[in-house]
């Protein structure tokens, strides 16, 4: 892998819309329902975002990113069933535990809240080239320095697992042991990390260097190789999402 | 460390600005060889407190945050909202090394205590908020049973549960983010910090 | 022309005890090939950095003295300005890919759109330097996917995509293979039959002896000799900097055999018309 992304090519209704409006979108779902904190509101939203999900035609490769959370969701509904301190009405027992409707629908809601999360999220991730996300936001003011920072981390990820497996295999041949008893694991560490970091600031001045000498404190203003094709109808898309944003705060407020 | 100029700098230099991806980078290669090694820890902020120990509290913050910004939109969604805590990790231990807390192995342990309390104080409402108090982490969400059946309050149960997983793996981290920083080339080190001015020969 | 002046220039890293470059002065016209030789530690890749601002703009440090370029000092502007009068390559070829692009084609516009080249413009210049130094066919690979020799090759495309009068090189091919080698050195070749300005440090001899046009010799931080390959690899003391003479030149000196001049030759091509002058 050369490349930290889940992107897949695609021409779903989502891979053609812009990448900014998708951001926005995850913002709003994340901070929407937390704003108006409410079941009928996460829900609201956690449809939303399993439909867009279906829309993008990812609904398959966000499975494995919500069973890794759904297990720790079933963990929560044993504890708050059982445990909630709101706990009143008992709906039903499992041998010598009584599980309580307060607490369940508490997890519920719980779930219902991550798994929006999740599928929000889903739907970006799944539809936009890393590279064209970043691209769009410095285009939109986000400094060039900051896209670089974030493009830079999916291209260095691979290239330092690559440079993990030289290190172990360098280590154990001169004799680290990597497996048996918990204090020789836990003394093998160092030895692997350390060269790991060395080398990674070693680079990290040859690469300072390197991008100075190629205009990256430049003042001019930066120019584009890749023209974004412009999409009519993404101000109209944002305009909406950021009013909803903008409803939502004024509503808490009044509702207070 | 040593960066006498104010270190609430946003002026940042190319060599700090790419020690953010690199460190990034050794917090995802810290939990790779954890994970190889199986140690019951996670050790994923050696590069964010290494980031803070070498250029301040504002890099060691970027560094946090694109760390969970990354993780999460290329692994696993919700670590976006634990952005904060990887957030506060990088400014308490920038400002730590600022004031010259990583000077010797007492105070660098010290360091991590105080690292860990203030990782799982940002932690526990965002543990409250998401996933009513619990962690995920087996012995943590024990206790957070054990304390929520004994009628504790909510954030005294969820603070046991983060503190019981934080407070080990940021104490280690932050010895082990020590022990490669005293070991670093002083050459390297200085390239980060912007104190030096240009002197006329 | 004069296309880069050097005038006592003196430079101590921020955490040396000792000047890395002490008094250096030379000029150096346009066109010309210069290599840069000494042994490790004698400052090569320091001075290397100074000619394009690095040092001491990147270490900061004690500077004195000038480096100029097309008459601007470089000390005093940006390392970004400078980059389109001169431009470096470094040795390692991995650290000089940015990291931020996914093919070779974007990485060659990395520096181009920093500095705000029009994009039509850009297009043009990517492809004259990816076809100049035979990248072109590569253009959509990733770069991080390319041989060495071929990653080498896109450092200095991306490089001449800025239009420098003046390409530094500090041992570019001392972290290849043979064939990567090769590949890089064909390529400067061919960028200096251009017209192109080129200054490398070097330790590979024999290379320096066939293409530079003078040498500069460092040693510890002080300029010992400014001159043609012939002069410097003849003098009696070049055993003491560290340097050992191209073959050919110790296979003459051991059969005393000299130029016109009164030098011994320091490639196959002069040893060979010397013969046939002799023997005929
Ligand atoms: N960042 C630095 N801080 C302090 N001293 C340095 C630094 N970099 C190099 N030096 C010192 O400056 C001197 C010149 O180093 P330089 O790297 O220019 O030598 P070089 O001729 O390129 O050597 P090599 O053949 O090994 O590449 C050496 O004594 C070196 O130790
Ligand atoms: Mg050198």
């Amino acid at each position: 892998m050369r490349y930290l992304s889940l992107y897949q090519e695609g021409n779903s209704l989502l891979h053609k819309i812009d990448p900014i409006t998708k951001l926005l979108f995850v913002i709003i779902a994340i901070l929407v329902p937390i704003i108006i904190n409410t079941l009928t509101m996460a829900l609201a939203f956690f449809i939303i975002s399993t439909l867009l999900v279906f829309v993008a035609r990812a609904f398959k490769r966000t499975l494995p990113i919500i069973s890794f959370s759904s297990l720790v969701i079933i963990t929560v509904l044993f504890i708050q069933g059982l445990f909630y301190l709101k706990n009143q009405t008992p709906f039903f027992t499992l041998g010598p535990f009584v599980f309580y409707k307060e607490g369940l629908l508490y997890a519920t809601g719980i779930a219902i809240r991550i798994f929006n999360i999740i599928n929000a999220v889903a739907v970006l991730i799944f539809t936009t080239k890393p590279s064209d996300l970043i691209e769009a936001l410095v285009k939109k003011g986000v400094s060039p320095k900051i896209g670089y920072v974030f493009s830079s981390v999916l291209q260095i990820i691979p290239q330092m697992m690559s440079i993990v497996d030289t290190i172990l295999d360098a280590q154990k041949a001169r004799g680290l042991e990597t497996e048996g008893s918990f204090t020789k694991r836990a003394k093998a560490f160092i030895p692997l990390i350390g060269p790991a970091v060395l080398n990674s600031l070693i680079s990290t001045k040859e690469r300072a260097m390197a991008l100075e000498v190629r205009g990256f404190n430049s003042k001019k203003k930066k120019t584009f190789l890749n023209e974004v094709p412009y999409n009519k109808y993404s101000n109209v898309l944002q305009v909406a999402l950021i009013a909803i944003l903008v409803f939502s705060i004024i509503w808490r407020i009044i509702s207070w | 460390m040593n960066n006498k100029k104010s270190m609430w700098s946003f002026r940042f230099s190319t060599a700090q600005l790419v020690l953010i991806p690199a460190a990034v980078g050794i917090n995802y290669v810290g939990k790779l060889f954890a994970g190889i090694l199986k140690l019951p820890l996670w050790l994923d902020s050696i590069g964010t407190v290494l980031a803070s120990m070498l250029a301040g509290p504002i890099i060691g913050a970027l560094s946090g945050a694109t760390n969970n910004i990354i993780y999460g939109l290329t692994a696993d969604p919700i670590s976006l909202v634990y952005a904060l805590t990887s957030i506060a990790i990088g400014l308490t231990a920038g400002i730590l090394a600022y004031k010259g807390w990583f000077d010797n192995w007492i105070k660098a342990f010290v360091s991590g205590l105080i690292i860990a309390l203030v990782a799982t104080l940002v932690s526990t409402p965002l543990n409250i908020q998401f996933w009513g108090g619990q962690t995920g982490n087996i012995w943590g969400d024990s206790v957070f049973a054990f304390l929520m059946a004994k009628k504790f309050p909510i954030f005294l149960a969820s603070f046991a549960d983060e503190i019981i997983v934080d407070l080990p793996d940021k104490v280690i981290t932050v010895l082990i983010s020590f022990a490669i920083f005293k070991s670093l080339p002083k050459q390297l080190i200085s390239i980060y910090t912007d104190d030096h001015k240009i002197e006329k020969l | 022309m004069v296309n880069l002046v050097v005038e006592h220039l003196k430079y101590r890293y921020p955490l040396g005890n000792e000047l890395a470059l002490e008094d250096i002065s030379f000029e150096v016209k346009k066109g010309e090939f210069i290599g840069i030789i000494g042994e490790n530690g004698s400052g090569k890749s320091t001075l290397c950095q100074a000619i394009v601002g690095l040092v001491p703009n990147f270490y900061k440090g004690a500077y004195g003295g000038k480096v100029l370029v097309k008459e601007i000092e470089v000390a005093q502007s940006d390392v970004s300005e400078i980059s389109s009068y001169v431009g470096i390559v470094f040795q390692n070829p991995f650290t000089q890919i940015t990291g931020s692009k996914l093919t070779v084609y974007e990485e060659v516009a990395f520096g181009l759109e920093n500095l705000g080249i029009p994009r039509e413009e850009m297009i043009k210049r990517i492809e004259e330097s990816l076809k100049l130094l035979r990248l072109f066919e590569y253009r959509h690979f990733n770069p991080f996917e390319l041989s060495g020799g071929q990653m080498q090759r896109l450092a200095i495309a991306s490089v001449i995509a800025m239009k420098p009068d003046i390409l530094v090189l500090d041992e570019p091919t001392s972290q290849l293979d043979p064939q990567g080698s090769e590949e890089v050195f064909q390529a400067i070749q061919d960028l200096a039959k251009n017209g192109m300005t080129i200054i490398i440090a070097e330790h590979k001899i024999e290379k320096i002896a066939s293409y530079a046009d003078k040498i500069i010799l460092l040693h510890k931080g002080k300029l010992v000799d400014f001159d043609t390959p012939e002069k410097i690899f003849s003098r009696e003391d070049i055993e003491e900097y560290g340097i050992v003479p191209p073959v050919y030149t110790r296979i003459c000196k051991s059969l005393n055999v000299k130029n016109e001049a009164g030098f011994y030759p320091v490639t196959l091509e002069q040893v060979y018309y010397e013969l046939v002058k002799v023997y005929g």
